[in-house]
């Protein structure tokens, strides 16, 4: 077969062609048999492209069943809780008047609500971009050849095994009691001496340094959560790191940049990518943390039974928070640089 | 082909003959040699690669630190006689060790890493049995998903990748309550009752719990597994499937034949984070189980099992209960941290390798 032969020619012309020749040797040939007629032309008759559209269908079907049971279907529910009255009987909830009033309740009756919430969006927005920037900086360090970066890539994913179980808080609060100061309190005050006000002081600047002491400070002395709630964005910034073609670098050192060129020009291009997956990751992973404060509100709103309240209470939060990641992706999104498409 | 050792001497004299050229370009002067551009780039390049090193090694040195910070504080106080806990001479090193808080604390919590004899009764081997099902399941039929939604094309599947992505963002607080009533009151889809005789089926408490949405790749953290699988078999390239269809081979086959393989290491990873998500776990665990014991269960509710059991109503300070607690946490992270360090290499390269570079 000829076609077989040219590189040009794709799948499909080949199955075509494929037809044909055994449609005229058919008519050559005395008729087969039916048992020994080849398997693939028993049945529907299918263009390729259809059957492979079928075959997709197969391989996402399992997933998709699953996931109108497990997913969907419980998502459904939770949101007719949040607009009734409900209450667990024998066999399922039952529900009772159907309105707004959990929501309205939630807005303008509870007065820990609104507070954690707002409490929690200032969290967040402030940590997001101080996770993300020290990520970066980790990754690029632990991305340059010395000795020892094994082990120091060891030690700061470590957080990713750890962290996202009940150990590390058990221990924090332990070091707390034990007055190991929460590590975080030990750490700080290596920045509580005035240092930074001496030295504005000593290059005569003297009127911000009060503020700028406060921002620092409260930077460091956050330190200890920072570090260990960045291993997996690391992970990511490595990964994309590793991406960044040799001959870009070689191109920029012959032209003469420096480091911090470098970084600018090559480096936040080459994984601002992944800075949209980072940053999508760190703000999901701080608003379903169980321990932030809206979510405590929200689980122990379940625990005293009161599911319709809490389902109202989540869905409000999920539904903010996904605005507000919606509005951080459409910013971003303008100044992500794809190298392919 | 040189070998390694001649490899190394190459590199020798090379840097020997470099260095004898820009000492003789030195004594004849640098200035005949490049413009004052290069000559002020090449110097700062030099003073930035002395001080730099300096630099890195102390920030990695104390950020390094702060993380091994409670991990130190966990082996300090795990081994440590719980009458030192109040000693104020004592703060990192403590005077004598002893092996008693691991031993009533491994007792309470029913683990045991020495004693294989009642492996229905120990903590350690059920958690192990539930992860490691449940999260081969889970790789296997996310990896089945993600494939399919990056080699075919079919009407809708913007759609149902959406839906993906959903999975991802949604916490799973919001869908735990109407589960828990799934699985309470277990129909699936009306099909249990014709055959129970109007008898209820309850799940809670099995271990079905976690193998059911993982054989339907609706796990913990599915969604993001799901996408990773995704993104590296779209990284593959198309004519190992082309290749495999003219030799005659179904897409099923070309997937377990061709693609499998060439995933190995990615498979290994997200099976890595699969065992250590499941491991942590306490959230969905705790609601779907009440008697079934996992590790990070137990570890949740440890202080008032020591309450209950080892003080039997005596007061002990807050202070000399962190020696058990601690203990605790030792025996709950040991697994993982072993595995760790052996496979440390698979959770970083993997990850590097696999297809989240391409997200």
């Amino acid at each position: 077969m000829n076609e077989i032969e040219n590189n040009n020619t794709n799948v499909e012309e080949i199955e075509e062609a494929d037809n044909t020749a055994v449609e005229e040797t058919a008519n050559e040939l005395p008729p087969m048999p039916e048992t020994s007629a080849p398997e693939k032309y028993k049945g529907i008759k299918m263009s390729y492209e259809k059957r492979k559209a079928m075959y997709g269908y197969c391989f996402i079907a399992l997933w998709f069943v699953g996931s109108i049971y497990f997913f969907v279907a419980p998502l459904i529910q939770s949101l007719i809780y949040s607009f009734h009255q409900t209450k667990i009987v024998q066999g399922g909830m039952e529900m009772t008047n159907p309105g707004f009033k959990n929501y309205y309740n939630a807005f303008r009756k509870d007065q820990y609500y609104v507070p954690a919430l707002t409490a929690m969006i200032k969290n967040t927005l402030l940590n997001t971009p101080l996770i993300i920037v020290f990520s970066v900086f980790i990754a690029v360090i632990l991305n340059q050849k010395f000795k020892g970066r094994t082990a120091a890539r060891a030690i700061f994913f470590l957080p990713v095994i750890i962290a996202t179980g009940p150990v590390i808080d058990i221990i924090n609060g332990n070091m707390s009691t034990g007055g190991y100061s929460g590590g975080s309190e030990q750490f700080s005050t290596m920045f509580e001496t005035n240092l930074v006000d001496d030295l504005l002081n000593f290059l005569g600047i003297y009127n911000i340094s009060d503020k700028l002491t406060d921002v620092i400070s409260t930077l460091t002395s956050d330190i200890m959560n920072l570090v260990w709630k960045c291993g997996i964005q690391i992970l990511l910034f490595l990964s994309a790191l590793q991406g960044i073609p040799y001959s870009a670098k070689e191109a920029a050192s012959m032209e003469g940049a420096t480091a911090w060129e470098y970084f600018w020009k090559i480096t936040v291009p080459y994984i601002s990518p992944m800075l949209i997956a980072a940053l999508v990751y760190t703000i999901v992973d701080s608003f379903v943390d169980p321990g932030n404060e809206v979510m405590t509100l929200v689980l122990n709103q379940s625990k005293q039974w009161e599911h319709g309240y809490s389902a109202a209470l989540a869905w409000a939060y999920f539904l903010i928070v996904g605005v507000i990641l919606g509005i951080a992706l459409l910013i971003l999104n303008r100044f992500v640089y794809y190298e392919v498409e | 082909m040189a070998t390694k050792k001649e490899e190394r001497q190459f590199e020798k004299e090379r840097k020997a003959a470099i260095k004898a050229r820009m000492a003789k370009m030195k004594a004849e002067g640098l200035e005949n040699y490049f413009t004052p551009d290069q000559i002020r780039y090449n110097r700062n390049q030099k003073i930035l690669g002395a001080v730099w090193p300096i630099f890195r090694g102390l920030i990695l040195f104390g950020l390094g630190f702060v993380i091994m910070y409670p991990l130190l504080f966990m082996l300090s106080t795990a081994f440590r006689p719980n009458d030192q806990m109040t000693d104020p001479s004592i703060v990192w090193l403590p005077k004598s060790l002893t092996m008693d808080n691991i031993t009533q604390t491994a007792q309470v919590m029913k683990v045991s890493y020495w004693d294989w004899g009642k492996p229905l009764d120990n903590t350690v081997l059920n958690t192990i049995v539930l992860n490691v099902v449940a999260s081969v399941l889970q790789v296997i039929t996310c990896s089945i998903t993600g494939y399919g939604f990056a080699r075919f094309k079919f009407k809708g599947k913007n759609a149902f990748f959406a839906l993906v992505l959903l999975m991802i963002i949604v916490p799973p607080q919001i869908t735990t309550i109407p589960l828990y009533l799934q699985y309470a009151y277990f129909k699936l889809f009306g099909i249990i009752p014709l055959y129970s005789n109007g008898e209820q089926l309850s799940i809670i408490n099995s271990g079905l719990t976690m193998y059911l949405p993982a054989i339907f790749a609706n796990g913990i953290k599915a969604g993001l597994f799901i996408y990773i699988f995704r993104q590296f078999f779209r990284g593959l390239p198309k004519e190992l499937e082309d290749a495999a269809y003219l030799d005659g081979c179904g897409p099923f086959e070309t997937y377990v034949k061709i693609m499998v393989p060439n995933a190995k290491t990615s498979f290994l990873t997200v099976f890595l984070f699969s065992i250590v998500w499941y491991w942590n776990d306490f959230y969905v665990s705790s609601s779907f189980f009440t008697e079934n014991r996992t590790m990070a269960l137990m570890l949740k509710n440890l202080d008032a099992t020591l309450q209950q059991q080892l003080f039997d109503g005596q007061t002990v300070s807050i202070r000399q209960i962190i020696v058990w607690l601690e203990s605790g946490c030792l025996l709950a992270i040991l697994p993982i941290l072993v595995m760790y360090t052996f496979l440390q290499k698979y959770f970083v390269e993997g990850v590097e390798r696999s297809g989240l570079t391409g997200m």
